[in-house]
């Protein structure tokens, strides 16, 4: 049982970008089985923008499942953002999921956008002033629905989606000083609790591609400046070579197209 | 002792560098939080990777209009956007 996902994050489309990823996407039928898009899809979450996303990634064969980013917030037109992409096709997840049925088996994908905090020993807490106390809480609620999400899908296998970052490993390159702001350890919480397969996030634009949460889920940063092409493909299921993974170097990805 | 800045000489090198940190990101024609600015002896240099050529243009647009006596260097790239050719299992 195979299960072929591809994904890209932030990939902050506008008019100037519309038609740069098309040519890639239209060979997603048969090589994918779902596109998961992880959020910042547009540059100020206007609807205008949502429009050119909604013309970039919809009508391409195969289901595309997103979740937002805090620049599709700025203009605060989340309603319009969303109702933009589904009318698209997009599904747009925000504390929820889905469940696909794939050649390969039933693919669950649970999606929230998340938020910052930190990670263990070096977060904020839910003590102080109501403004850092909202942060927080912000923070815990998030996490919570995407735990929820998580453990009410009924599937052969599990996908967390998020924008922010569950674990700090995939934030390696940027500065340690904004850790904080690109994600947090109630996320990862949230992915270990579940039978989770595979996490996957945006957001931290210098960050790294791979990284594990403490409890052994692997963890990938699909952020469009970190992997550096349309959308990068991963191949999920329980009989693939086990010794071609352990080959995977720090650098790249090890199986090419057959 | 106290240490007083000299009226004359202009915000010190952090602050402008904070200052084009968040221009960069707050400037709706720019929005962006991916761009690295790093001090050198001739001045700034910006880094990063943008989605566009016309973004690109517009960032050294932009901060080299509210800096105009400051030296500015662009390395800033455009990303790729091909198909990717190897695929990641994960069993």
């Amino acid at each position: 049982m195979v299960i072929r996902i591809a994904a890209v994050g932030d990939v902050h489309l506008d008019e100037d970008v519309v038609g740069r990823f098309r040519p890639a996407l239209e060979e997603l039928p048969g090589r994918a089985d779902v596109l998961l898009l992880a959020g910042d899809l547009t540059r100020h979450g206007t609807e205008a923008e949502a429009r050119c996303v909604a013309r970039e990634f919809g009508g391409l064969g195969v289901p595309v499942i997103a979740v937002l980013g805090n620049h599709d917030h700025q203009c605060d037109q989340v309603p319009q953002v969303v109702g933009a992409l589904e009318e698209a096709g997009i599904t747009v997840l925000e504390g929820d999921g889905v469940v696909l049925d794939c050649a390969g088996g039933r693919l669950g994908v649970a999606g929230v956008k998340g938020f910052g905090g930190g990670f263990a020993g070096r977060c904020a807490s839910d003590f102080g002033e109501p403004e850092m106390k909202a942060f927080v809480r912000t923070t815990t609620e998030s996490a919570d629905r995407l735990s929820a999400a998580l453990r009410s899908l009924d599937c052969d296998m599990l996908v967390a989606l998020t924008h922010y970052a569950p674990v700090p490993d995939t934030l390696a390159g940027e500065p340690l000083e904004i850790y904080p702001f690109l994600g947090c350890y109630q996320l990862g919480q949230a992915i270990d609790a579940a039978p989770t397969a595979l996490a996957l996030h945006g957001h931290a634009h210098h960050g790294s591609e791979r990284g594990v949460t403490p409890g052994g889920v692997r963890v990938r940063n699909v952020a469009h400046p970190v992997i550096k092409q349309a959308y990068s493909i991963f191949y999920l299921g329980d009989h693939l070579d086990q010794a071609q993974v352990s080959s995977v170097g720090a650098g790249g990805t090890q199986q090419p197209w057959s | 002792m106290t240490a007083h800045l000299d009226p004359g000489a202009g915000p010190p090198d952090e602050y402008v560098e904070a200052e084009i940190h968040r221009l960069l990101t707050e400037d709706p024609a720019v929005a962006e939080q991916g761009i690295t600015v790093v001090r050198t002896e001739r001045g700034l240099t910006l880094y990063g990777e943008v989605e566009s050529a016309h973004r690109r243009d517009e960032i050294l647009r932009r901060v080299a209009g509210r800096f105009p006596d400051l030296p500015i260097t662009s390395d800033i790239g455009v990303i790729r956007t091909q198909a990717p050719t190897e695929i990641e299992q994960l069993p």
